[in-house]
């Protein structure tokens, strides 16, 4: 009785409008917070509230893997490397001398500034309209398969073998790669004159 | 001779003295909400009750948690205290109460009514939402070890899982954050210290401690923790860490010998290709237990206790995360930190030593005519017929479960009272340098071994 | 810092949050307004179009007045949301949160300057399309779960991505000890 009462479409309903409330609202936290390790932080939370979704889809151990990879090691790792990259307080916006400029350039430095959010707003109406318009969706009606993890495992070792190597090798092709990328290099000049050379290039780089 | 024979028996006292108030209390609750308030409201509402029950069933399991978590710790608390203190030839807490039995239950008292601090420059919100975060994962991520540790108990079958495993480690792996979370928001050096390095070593040592998991989840076949169980049921020789389940054809081939029946020729069907099956199954039994071995290391870095504690090395960081923490935040870690540790022994237990079975092969326990009347006694008794107060079943599964369990929480605390500590590179090293090419090897082993025998046929 | 500037920062901050929460509740009555109007009348008129609109002007009106910007920001967003997925099936509910989730990831990427944080915004991306995935391997092929196997992948290469994005990001902080995009501009001419 409590089984069908929690699979009832109502409840359904509003467990989505929950957690997607919740992506929503730590997704704009992300994008707006200040401070950058907490928005690091809060990026878990948009993973653990995508999770739940995922868990409203049937999709167990997807779920599952997206706690364990999205959720954990990946924003851990973000985070991680925030720390090590020196945050400090964002400013909030783009520093620029608008008040000299003519009408025409303080609008064109509007757009400008705007573009993100015109892109952005394009795309999501475009999407929408789209999907809206879209009236053939093939919606099957039966229900979904009950060993979702056997499913998946037997697609994989078979019709989709080839991909799943290959995102192996790619998996430890990146982990060579970053390791490769992220490793010090040993010095070979002597220490003073190769911090002197850095210094002139940190120059040339923020002239 | 044992000169502190004296102590030892003190400790084993107070052990069994605890672990029965624990239990029975947990169990008092559980049966008090889940079999005897339904059964009264059924007598006395009838059809109405229908839904009420449910509800009640439901959260039956979350509630016995709730019971169980915080004595549980106080507990663990004491008997790590005292067992320490009988490593290094100290007394112990033996004041508070009868020869120190109640010390815990005053530290949690004095816990909770200290003040809780936030020290300034911190950042408020995550200092608090970080203990808790640390904390829920070990209560929901024990759930669906329940019904794998109660012999599939009908009040905790609800929240079993198809994919029990993978869930219990997705949940063990969520309290890393939290300790990020601590040691960045407390604005203190040694806790940011210790919590990246928390982070470092659990990415580190999670993998070899999943792959461990996933050797005995490919000789299962299956994720879910009660078929894991269910598998393993009849007797030492068919639990996982003996190579599970690639003797289970000789503990059949025992048994029909011993009881006369007739064996056919379960040897060869068991093990098809005779000599080369037979040093598979010595090649799975030497790679289980390396796999049990690396559990237990994977898992003794994952909650940081010694000799992998160094997100809280005292002589380093003053107490890593938890420095600025004072408190109920502060017992809240605490509590969690020993609730983790009891989560991973039972994780051990369910994987590798068979859950509730018991080690005696079923046909030596068989062939004891008082056993079996015992058992039967119990069966027709009061408690069991009209009360539902005791199923002799789960009673005795959780006898061996308890006892499995603790033995674990004991070898952990032996470990605490006998390793010195690692150093961070030493730990780096040790763990991407031995233990993941060493879990990989005992992979790929179990896996090609897994063809020639049959296992749990 | 002294006295009177910290009480004048104060004021400010309970003016913009008074205002913050008069809007949520502004946006709350206008969600409320729409579920009541009916599912014939939305339709034929468009009006799910024109009351996003108009709650989007409103969120402008209020933030230019001072508002508190992450609430404004939010309730916003959500209060759109709603609207425009109330009276629709659930594959497309789950499909427009996912486009809106994707559109704001493309937002923060354009707009972060932080390299770390454009890397945060493209995860935001991949996470949207995993949704799409798995909405339409329950909805449109619940047998073979085709959606979920390209969501696994999807997995495995943000994972691969993440790693490689971020070891590029940290030896780029080593050379020249920033990690702000409009400096790495060493090709330009």
């Amino acid at each position: 009785m409590l089984g069908s009462l929690l699979a009832a479409p109502i409840v359904e309903t509003w467990l989505f409008y929950l957690f997607a409330t919740m992506a929503i609202v730590l997704a704009v936290g992300v994008l707006v917070d200040r401070v950058v390790i907490r928005s690091g932080f809060i990026l878990i939370g948009v993973f653990g509230s995508i999770a739940a979704l995922f868990l409203l889809l049937s999709a167990q151990f997807l779920a599952l893997a997206q706690v364990m990879i999205y959720a954990v090691a990946i924003t851990l790792v973000i985070v991680i490397a925030l720390m090590l990259t020196n945050p400090r307080m964002e400013d909030d916006t783009i520093v620029e001398k608008a008040e000299r400029m003519a009408g025409p350039a303080q609008f064109f430095l509007s757009v400008k500034q705007g573009f993100p959010l015109w892109v952005s707003v394009i795309i999501f109406s475009t999407i929408y309209v789209a999907l809206t318009g879209e009236k053939r969706w093939p919606v099957s009606t039966e229900p979904v398969a009950q060993d979702v993890v056997k499913v998946l495992g037997e697609q994989l070792t078979t019709t989709y073998a080839i991909p799943f190597e290959f995102a192996s090798v790619l998996l430890l092709a990146a982990l060579m790669g970053a390791i490769m990328l992220a490793k010090n290099e040993k010095k070979e000049v002597e220490p003073t004159s190769s911090e002197d050379q850095k210094a002139e290039e940190n120059l040339a780089l923020s002239r | 001779m044992i000169s502190n024979g004296n102590e030892i028996g003190k400790l084993t006292l107070l052990s069994i003295v605890w672990l029965t108030i624990v239990f029975v209390a947990v169990w008092m609750v559980t049966w008090a909400v889940g079999i005897l308030l339904p059964m009264i409201l059924s007598n006395s509402l009838g059809e109405k009750a229908l839904l009420i029950n449910e509800i009640l069933c439901f959260i039956t399991p979350v509630l016995s948690i709730l019971v169980f978590i915080p004595i549980n710790a106080m507990f663990m608390v004491l008997i790590e205290r005292r067992a320490l203190a009988l490593f290094t030839v100290r007394k112990g807490p033996n004041i508070v109460g009868p020869d120190g039995y109640l010390q815990t239950a005053a530290d949690a008292v004095k816990l909770l009514f200290k003040e809780d601090i936030t020290p300034t420059g911190a950042d408020a919100f995550m200092f608090t939402l970080a203990p808790i975060v640390f904390f829920a994962p070990s209560i929901f991520g024990a759930v669906p070890l329940l019904a794998a540790v109660t012999n599939n108990h009908a009040l905790f079958q609800v929240l079993n899982l198809p994919t029990g495993i993978f869930y219990v480690l997705a949940a063990a792996s969520i309290p890393v954050v939290a300790l990020v979370m601590a040691g960045w928001s407390s604005n203190n050096k040694y806790s940011l210290v210790g919590g990246l390095r928390s982070a470092a070593q659990a990415i580190s040592y999670e993998i070899p401690l999943v792959l461990s998991i996933i050797t005995i989840c490919v000789l299962a076949g299956t994720l879910d923790l009660v078929k894991i169980t269910q598998q393993q049921a009849g007797g030492i020789l068919n639990w996982n860490i003996l190579g599970g389940g690639a003797l289970s054809g000789i503990d059949k081939f025992l048994a029909g010998t011993v009881t006369g029946q007739p064996v056919g020729n379960i040897l060869a069907t068991c093990y098809p290709f005779s000599g080369l099956s037979y040093l598979a199954v010595g090649a799975l039994i030497i790679s289980t237990i390396i796999a049990f071995w690396l559990y237990l290391t994977g898992a003794c870095a994952e909650i940081n206790r010694i000799p992998f504690d160094l997100p809280e090395a005292e002589s380093e960081l003053v107490s890593g995360y938890n420095t600025e923490y004072s408190g109920i935040k502060f017992a809240i870690f605490f509590l969690a930190e020993f609730t983790n540790l009891f989560v991973v022994s039972s994780i051990a237990t369910v994987m590798f030593l068979g859950g509730g079975d018991n080690p005696i092969p079923v046909w030596i326990l068989d062939s004891i005519a008082p056993l079996k009347q015992a058992v039967a006694l119990l069966n027709d008794s009061f408690l069991v017929q009209t009360l539902h107060l005791v199923n002799p079943e789960t009673l005795f599964s959780t006898l061996w479960v308890i006892l499995k369990v603790y033995s674990l929480v004991f070898f952990a605390i032996l470990i605490r009272g006998t390793l010195p500590r690692f150093r961070i590179d030493q730990l780096m090293d040790f763990g991407w340098k031995r233990l993941i090419p060493l879990s990989l090897i005992v992979f790929i082993v179990v896996v090609f071994a897994r063809g020639l025998v049959i296992c749990h046929g | 810092m002294n006295a009177p500037n910290q009480l004048v920062l104060k004021r400010e901050k309970e003016g913009a949050a008074k205002l913050a929460v008069f809007f949520v509740a502004l946006s709350a009555a206008l969600v409320g307004t729409y579920a009541g109007i009916g599912v014939d009348k939305v339709l034929t008129h468009h009006y799910d179009f024109w009351f996003c609109v108009i709650l989007g002007g409103l969120g402008w009106a209020f933030r230019s007045v001072g508002g508190n910007k992450p609430v404004i920001v939010a309730a916003t967003l959500l209060s759109c949301f709603i609207m425009l997925t109330f009276y629709q099936a659930p594959l497309l509910r789950y499909l427009i949160l996912a486009a809106l989730l994707f559109a704001m990831g493309v937002y923060g990427m354009c707009r972060q300057r932080n390299a770390v944080r454009v890397l945060m915004s493209i995860e935001l991306m991949l996470n949207a399309v995993n949704i799409n995935l798995i909405a339409f391997s329950k909805y449109v092929d619940p047998g073979q779960l085709k959606g979920q196997l390209f969501a696994i992948f999807i997995l495995t290469v943000a994972a691969a991505e993440a790693a490689v994005g971020l070891a590029i990001v940290l030896s780029l902080y080593r050379n020249t000890s920033t990690v702000d995009m409009d400096r790495f501009n060493l090709l330009k001419w």
